[in-house]
């Protein structure tokens, strides 16, 4: 019991559980720690590797190790944010990636009106996109399947690092998917997706206008995140 | 003193960090993305091309697709994946979780348990890659840089995003638990 | 007072929590769950989930990813 709430930094400093004394032969734990060391060596290698190549690549490869790190160690999971409410009653998550939305919203329209100011093309513009029945039916497709699999497309990723074997498999299906996807991607925008039509809010409500709608429909959902988890909670 | 017990160790690789920092750092992230790359933050379209790497490392040919049709995408292909940013970006958040994972001395190889994981995996994967290439990407893409973008698809995606996930936990907890 | 333990090594989000969730309802006031994880996301929220209800938790790292959750069930 020696290393009860060593560590992990989560555990309340309260007195320890009284749990019965069966003496536990615990294996020696390994120290990771060097082997991280070496990691690093490697990432910082390959990092200058990559600079050699083109110095845009140096800068995906940090953001990229960025995001994974984050990730991990914040154990951010969009999953858990569409799942839990739902599934466990648990809206933190749902409200931590509410706050991101609005965070990295007022970080890109910035972004956005920045360029309109000096009339130049509109960064991510490509990620404004038509709004079709294909994007009801994706969505609700990848919303089963994330779950099932235990991983969106940033968890299963961050999982494969963390040694998740049933990840790695399901990355593969995602790439198989992905592929499968990318054949029929012909019919599916010839039929459904040149319906529809893309809406970029600015548009509609006028720069202000298209942050203070954002912001307050990101706030009234936070709200009745919190309140449902209250609820929730109460039924239990 | 050894370096495990030390307090900015602690702090700063072992246990976990609050969502909310989570929160925050990824937004300086997603904003430093579309700066400097002149795009937000995206992670499934990469791998429908390396779909097409591993058809064509097989022997098929993608050169007729309509997805695959448009210059840039067959310059992207004939590139490769060490010129391809976003894939080394994917593979960033691989290494960069296994880094995490191992500064805070916690990596284990976890097996699969079961054949039902085994399902799981193969059918989740199988909606996540289709759904997100019809569906103009996936949570990171069509919802967080969606919304982000002021984009009105990513709102709707993540409705249905959020109705998908509500019939995935029901097949979850009756067939794969 | 009973102690159980519950195997949950090898299981992903949200697997571990719901299994969680099912065994302590069974359980009397007083009672021990021990949860035993591999999965990192577990280690944080099957212990958020259990403070919150007002249970007593503590989690324990018994070796390199691997977890156990104490739970001592308060109502």
């Amino acid at each position: 019991m020696s290393d009860v709430n060593s560590s992990t930094g989560s555990s309340p400093s309260g007195g320890s559980i009284r749990r019965s004394s069966r003496s536990r032969s615990r294996k020696k734990k390994k120290n990771q720690l060097p082997i991280g060391v070496a990691l690093l060596a490697l990432i910082v290698a390959f990092g200058i590797f990559l600079g050699t190549r083109n110095e845009q690549l140096v800068l995906f490869w940090i953001t990229g190790l960025a995001f994974g790190y984050i990730l991990q160690h914040a154990r951010f999971c969009f999953t858990a944010a569409c799942r839990d409410p739902y599934l466990t009653g648990g809206t933190n998550l749902t409200k931590a990636v509410l706050v991101a939305f609005a965070i990295t919203s007022i970080g890109f329209i910035a972004v956005h009106y920045g360029a309109h100011l000096r009339g130049a093309p509109m960064p991510g513009s490509a990620y404004i996109v038509p709004i079709s029945a294909a994007t009801a039916i994706g969505a609700f497709m990848f919303g089963i399947g994330m779950v099932i699999s235990g991983g969106c497309a940033s968890g299963t990723l961050m999982r494969v690092g963390e040694g998740f074997t049933m990840q790695l498999l399901s990355l593969f299906f995602f790439v198989v998917g992905s592929l499968w996807g990318a054949h029929d991607f012909g019919w599916w925008k010839l039929n459904v997706i040149l319906q529809g039509k893309a809406v970029y809010l600015p548009d509609v409500f006028g720069w202000v206008g298209a942050v203070v709608v954002q912001l307050l429909i990101i706030a009234l959902l936070w709200i009745a995140a919190d309140k449902w988890a209250d609820k929730k909670s109460q039924e239990a | 003193m050894g370096i495990k017990d030390n307090k900015y160790y602690k702090e700063w690789f072992k246990g976990a960090w609050p969502y909310l920092t989570g929160a925050i750092l990824l937004s300086l992230f997603q904003i430093v993305t579309l700066v400097t790359t002149g795009n937000p933050w995206g992670v499934s379209g990469v791998l429908a091309n390396w779909g097409a790497w591993i058809f064509e490392a097989v022997g098929g040919n993608v050169d007729k697709w309509y997805y695959f049709s448009s210059e840039g995408a067959q310059r992207t292909l004939e590139g490769g994946l060490l010129n391809h940013g976003g894939s080394i970006r994917n593979i960033g958040i691989i290494v960069g979780a296994l880094l995490a994972v191992l500064l805070a001395s916690g990596f284990k190889i976890k097996k699969i348990k079961s054949m039902k994981q085994v399902v799981a995996a193969v059918i989740g994967g199988l909606l996540m890659g289709y759904g997100a290439r019809i569906g103009f990407g996936c949570n990171i893409g069509a919802l967080y840089s969606g919304i982000a973008s002021f984009s009105l698809s990513g709102w709707v995606f993540g409705l249905f995003l959020f109705l998908g996930a509500i019939v995935g936990s029901k097949m979850l907890v009756k067939y794969f638990m | 007072m009973k102690e159980v333990e519950l195997d949950c090594y090898g299981e992903a989000c949200p697997v571990p929590l719901v299994k969680a969730q099912n065994k302590l309802k069974e359980m009397e006031v007083g009672d021990v769950l021990i949860v035993q994880i591999d999965h990192s996301c577990a280690m944080k929220n099957v212990p958020e989930w259990a403070r919150k209800e007002g249970h007593n938790v503590e989690v324990e790292e018994i070796d390199d990813g691997e977890w156990e959750v104490i739970i001592e069930k308060m109502k």
